[in-house]
């Protein structure tokens, strides 16, 4: 075996780190969970202007899909930091600077947001009209119909891509480290940094993710499949 | 005050686009007597019950649920003018609708969709809901599978907890949209066996149905509806053994083969 292999494969130097590693690894989560949020909310109110019945809120919708599902997630994160205070500083005539954490949510929370609104909108539109005649016939108000019958149907309907989307996000995380985000990458970065050794650090780093991601994914699959196939025949 | 009708069904209008679906149709619907809407597809019996609840608000003509007009009311300087959505919901909760292809919600158990509506349209407290929502399921014996998700009923078995559904409400009166047009026949016989009983007990009814035999052994009286107007209506015995019009004696011939 090579040395450089050998080198890259020798993971102690990873495991002496793991404190701050770990540190790393917790920010990622906390940008995770904060985007997820965003991405969620952000998208199901574009995925109901895209249904909307006036067309300028279809319009709205539509270009709000078409702008963050098309932008770059890197380049949505350098723009949001950089040059998104400057513009709101020109606005409200005052310095305005975001820390890097809120920068970061708000762009992986936005970008995800056009992925979401399709999701949500694909499920909304599932929905079998007699769901929702039923809801009317028995004097259920449209957000009652919207909270109690079409969104809980649209969740368990949208459970699959959702999953897919939440773990790109989750990989999306390892860029904040661009915008000094002391997540697991920047962590990494740092270590390297002292230690000249990035091999064996890219590598644990590589294989935590990997192991993260195939957990959690497969224990939500599991979970999620036994809850849909109780509604869906 | 008794004569004031049930349900009050007065010169009802409506289109889609370039195609007239009802073109002027009244009639009465008194307190504990069963109508029934027969016709042929196409006739407008289904377009008619989505209008009575407002489902499809009608171009023109009015629905009275005791006296009161679904679609308007008359407000303090004595003008009319058209309900708002959550008027219109508050009248709609008064009509039980029981629908062709059924519409339980299927993320919700059996009780859990005949006890939604009571529990978040009448704000009734959830006990009270469950407790008259098993005696709802009681009635059409549907009470052992409660706690199932529509996904593993037979069909018979969903439209007899869409039945309770409806109930449970405690409406003035219940309609059924061909309740058994998209069953097997072997399932057919469960549900209007529920919807016989229904009768029986004095509820309040109008029934579009397919099922001549059904219409002329439990209605008070029959419509028969052809190209969205009525035909010709009368008890039952004089629709289905003395018709006067010639379509009507077409339409029925189809059934006697």
């Amino acid at each position: 075996m090579s040395d450089a292999l050998k080198q890259s494969l020798d993971l102690s130097m990873f495991w002496e780190y793991r404190a701050i590693l770990l540190q790393g690894l917790i920010f990622n989560a906390l940008v995770f969970l904060c985007a997820a949020s965003v991405a969620l909310s952000v998208g199901l109110g574009a995925a109901l202007l895209r249904i909307n019945r006036f067309w300028p809120m279809r319009w709205i919708g539509t270009l709000h899909v078409e702008v963050f599902r098309n932008a770059p997630d890197y380049i949505m994160l350098v723009w949001v930091h950089f040059v998104l205070p400057l513009l709101i500083g020109m606005v409200i005539r005052r310095r305005v600077e975001f820390h890097p954490f809120v920068s970061a949510v708000i762009a992986l929370g936005f970008v995800y947001s056009g992925y979401f609104a399709e999701a949500f909108r694909a499920g909304i539109q599932a929905i079998p009209q007699g769901n929702l005649d039923a809801g009317r016939a028995f004097g259920m108000s449209e957000r009652l119909i919207l909270w109690r019958i079409t969104l809980p149907q649209v969740v368990r309907r949208m459970l699959p891509e959702a999953l897919n989307l939440f773990i790109s996000m989750f990989k999306a995380t390892t860029i904040v480290s661009l915008i000094a985000v002391p997540d697991l990458m920047y962590n990494v970065s740092m270590v390297i940094q002292q230690e000249m050794r990035p091999l064996p650090l890219y590598t644990g780093a590589a294989i935590t993710y990997f192991l993260i991601i195939l957990l959690l994914s497969s224990g939500v699959r599991v979970f999620s499949e036994r809850w849909r196939r109780k509604i869906l025949a | 005050m008794n004569d004031v009708p049930r349900i009050r069904i007065a010169d009802i209008h409506k289109s889609f686009g370039p195609l007239e679906v009802l073109r002027g149709v009244s009639f009465d619907v008194h307190r504990g007597s069963v109508v029934s809407v027969v016709g042929a597809s196409g006739s407008g019996k289904s377009t008619l019950l989505r209008c009575v609840n407002h489902l499809e608000p009608p171009d023109s003509g009015e629905i009275f649920i005791e006296g009161e007009s679904l679609g308007s009311r008359v407000d303090e300087r004595g003008q009319r003018r058209p309900r708002s959505l959550a008027e219109i919901n508050a009248m709609r909760r008064e009509l039980g609708v029981v629908f062709q292809q059924f519409n339980l919600w299927p993320h919700m158990t059996v009780l859990g969709n005949v006890i939604e509506a009571p529990i978040r349209v009448r704000k009734m407290p959830r006990k009270d809901a469950i407790a008259y929502g098993e005696e709802c399921l009681r009635r059409v014996k549907m009470i052992d599978k409660a706690n199932e998700y529509p996904a593993r009923l037979s069909g018979g078995q969903q439209q007899r907890a869409a039945i309770a559904r409806a109930l449970a409400m405690r409406p003035k009166a219940m309609l059924f949209d061909e309740a058994t047009s998209s069953l097997d026949p072997e399932l057919t016989d469960e549900v209007l066996g529920v919807m016989r009983e229904l009768a029986a007990d004095g509820t309040t009814m109008i029934v579009v149905t397919h099922e001549m035999g059904f219409a002329r052994e439990v209605s008070d009286r029959v419509i028969f509806l052809h190209q969205g107007v009525i035909e010709e209506e009368g008890a039952p015995a004089d629709i289905f053994d003395a018709p006067k019009s010639e379509r009507l004696r077409q339409f029925l011939s189809k059934y006697r083969k």
